[in-house]
């Protein structure tokens, strides 16, 4: 699909953007940190690909690819607006409605809380705790993505997630007893 | 010490990226140390608690948007193959309005050049050598004629313009002359009317101030079509300080006779002198009448007009041989525009190539840099 797409196939393209939309759009979205920003980064990274597709040189893995070229798009608007604030209310709402329907207050508020300190993390840091916690991605493809040595990778997850830890200290344990 | 230093291990432990050597002895010290036990909790719990995030999809629509702008891409092949992409990015829209600007700039600095040239030599002469400055300086030469003269400032030019017009309504032009030479505070000194063969013909003597000639002829061509047209500028500078020289002259003269009468005796001297002095005076006022008629001749300019009116095709249905004229008229005229046009597309191009050289070459120098990345 990816050689087929590379030869200039809209259609093999489009096929390859259905596969990753969901997981582009994910990453998009918890790097700016709201909806349209994640669209404008998602969408520009996708055209971009494609545009350099030809320059695609298949020794990395494709996946790894498309995230640094999505990861540059976000941190791109992220950079352009800086003065945002962390978390929007359009943004609770967004990412409520994108849970199931059944989820309470609280737990709408938690993740709100969540997403708010992902969102106060130094762009670096950032996005090592999403591409590693959210996207699931191991620390040699972390590397591979930021183009940065794997024990980079490391330290700025352990401080990001020292961070983390501090500013959800209230939340951590009775975060874990509710997703029981 | 040892304690903190497990503590920077503990975020990849928790994710099983130690080394095997780095994981055992991570694993030693937490089973002495309590604190560092606490701190591996606590960091799970994080971790877990960002986990748990809900995961969010792309939404609807996102897909379709995709494939859109990949077929707007795909429909350009060059742009996604060798040349690197022109992305629409407000630093792109900026320099490309710069590039406008300075061609914009270029081309009109240009017409300004040929402007100067000789595009049409009398009008332009004329609108260049009434300056604000002489047209007053007239005025004040014409009230002391005795003032001393700039030669270099002071042009003293007659303009006179002869216009002969075709109209189709002979009294509405009539009217729009009156019109035209008022509103430019001037006056028409002569006209006359008259009819020959049933169609009616006058001519016109419209007199103007010379600072608003141009605009003038300009605005009587308006009014019909110009079948003849002259202009003419009578250069009087010389004659101007000829004359004052003269005439000062003569006054010193004149000075000279009144202190000989004072002190003549005889009759005979007396009257020798009573004759000279009125020679003198008669000389004099006939200088200076002429100085005040150039002054006047050239404070308002004159333009002539004849005035036609056209040939009515009364009788006939239909006036077959006027329609063929202004069809081969329309049809010289779309040829003549389409010719401008192209001569302006040429010497817009030939204006912008310079830049679009420079613009070239930083583009390419700005795509290589970008491309590196990729």
């Amino acid at each position: 699909m990816i050689a087929q797409s590379r030869g200039g196939d809209a259609g093999a393209y489009d096929q390859l953007v259905g596969a990753y939309q969901d997981r582009i759009y994910a990453l998009t979205h918890r790097i700016t940190g709201n909806r349209e920003d994640a669209w404008d980064a998602a969408q520009d990274a996708f055209l971009k690909a494609f545009r350099s597709l030809s320059s695609f040189k298949g020794t990395a893995a494709f996946s790894t690819w498309l995230h640094r070229i999505a990861l540059n798009a976000a941190l791109d608007i992220v950079r352009r607006r800086p003065q945002q604030p962390p978390a929007s209310l359009d943004d609770v709402i967004t990412v409520a409605a994108a849970g199931d329907p059944g989820g309470d207050v609280e737990r709408r508020d938690v993740q709100r809380r969540i997403q708010g300190a992902i969102a106060a993390l130094p762009v670096d840091q950032r996005a090592a705790v999403v591409l590693k916690d959210i996207q699931g991605f191991r620390y040699e493809e972390i590397a591979a993505v930021l183009q940065v040595p794997v024990g980079t990778v490391r330290s700025r997850l352990s401080r990001a997630r020292e961070t983390l830890r501090a500013m959800l200290a209230d939340l951590a344990p009775m975060g874990e007893g509710r997703s029981q | 010490m040892r304690s903190n230093h497990v503590k920077e291990q503990l975020s990849a432990y928790v994710d099983g990226e130690l080394t095997a050597a780095e994981q055992s002895a991570v694993s030693g010290h937490l089973q002495v140390c309590e604190e560092c036990r606490d701190h591996l909790a606590s960091l799970r719990r994080t971790v877990t608690l960002v986990q748990t995030l809900e995961p969010v999809r792309a939404p609807d629509g996102f897909q379709a948007q995709v494939r859109a702008g990949v077929e707007r891409l795909a429909a350009r092949p060059s742009q996604a193959g060798r040349w690197p992409a022109l992305r629409w990015s407000w630093r792109t829209a900026g320099a490309a309005a710069a590039v406008l600007l300075i061609g914009v700039f270029t081309i009109n600095v240009m017409r300004g050049e040929r402007a100067l040239g000789p595009v049409s030599p009398s009008l332009t002469e004329g609108v260049g050598r009434e300056k604000p400055g002489a047209d007053s300086g007239l005025r004040r030469e014409a009230s002391q004629r005795t003032g001393p003269v700039d030669i270099l400032t002071l042009r003293r030019v007659i303009r006179t313009a002869e216009l002969y017009l075709e109209v189709d309504q002979f009294d509405a032009a009539t009217r729009r002359l009156l019109i035209i030479a008022e509103s430019a505070g001037g006056f028409i000194a002569n006209s006359s009317y008259g009819e020959t063969g049933g169609v009616p013909q006058g001519s016109f003597t419209l007199r103007v101030p010379t600072s608003r000639f141009a605009t003038v002829v300009d605005a009587v061509e308006q009014v019909g079509t110009v079948l003849r047209r002259g202009i003419s500028g009578q250069d009087v500078t010389e004659e101007f300080v000829d004359l004052q020289a003269r005439v000062r002259n003569l006054e010193r003269h004149e000075q000279r006779l009144l202190s000989f009468m004072d002190r003549a005796g005889k009759v005979s001297e007396l009257l020798a002198i009573e004759l000279e002095l009125a020679r003198v005076r008669g000389e004099i006022e006939q200088l200076t009448g002429r100085v005040r008629f150039l002054s006047h001749q050239v404070d308002l300019a004159t333009i002539e007009v004849g005035v036609r009116q056209a040939k009515k095709t009364s009788g006939a249905l239909w006036d077959f041989g006027g329609t063929l004229d202004r069809m081969r008229a329309a049809f010289v005229a779309t040829i003549q525009q389409l010719l401008a046009v192209v001569e302006k597309a040429a010497v817009f191009a030939s204006a912008m190539a310079p830049v679009l050289l420079v613009g070239a070459a930083a583009w390419l120098l700005i795509s290589r840099i970008r491309r590196a990345p990729a």
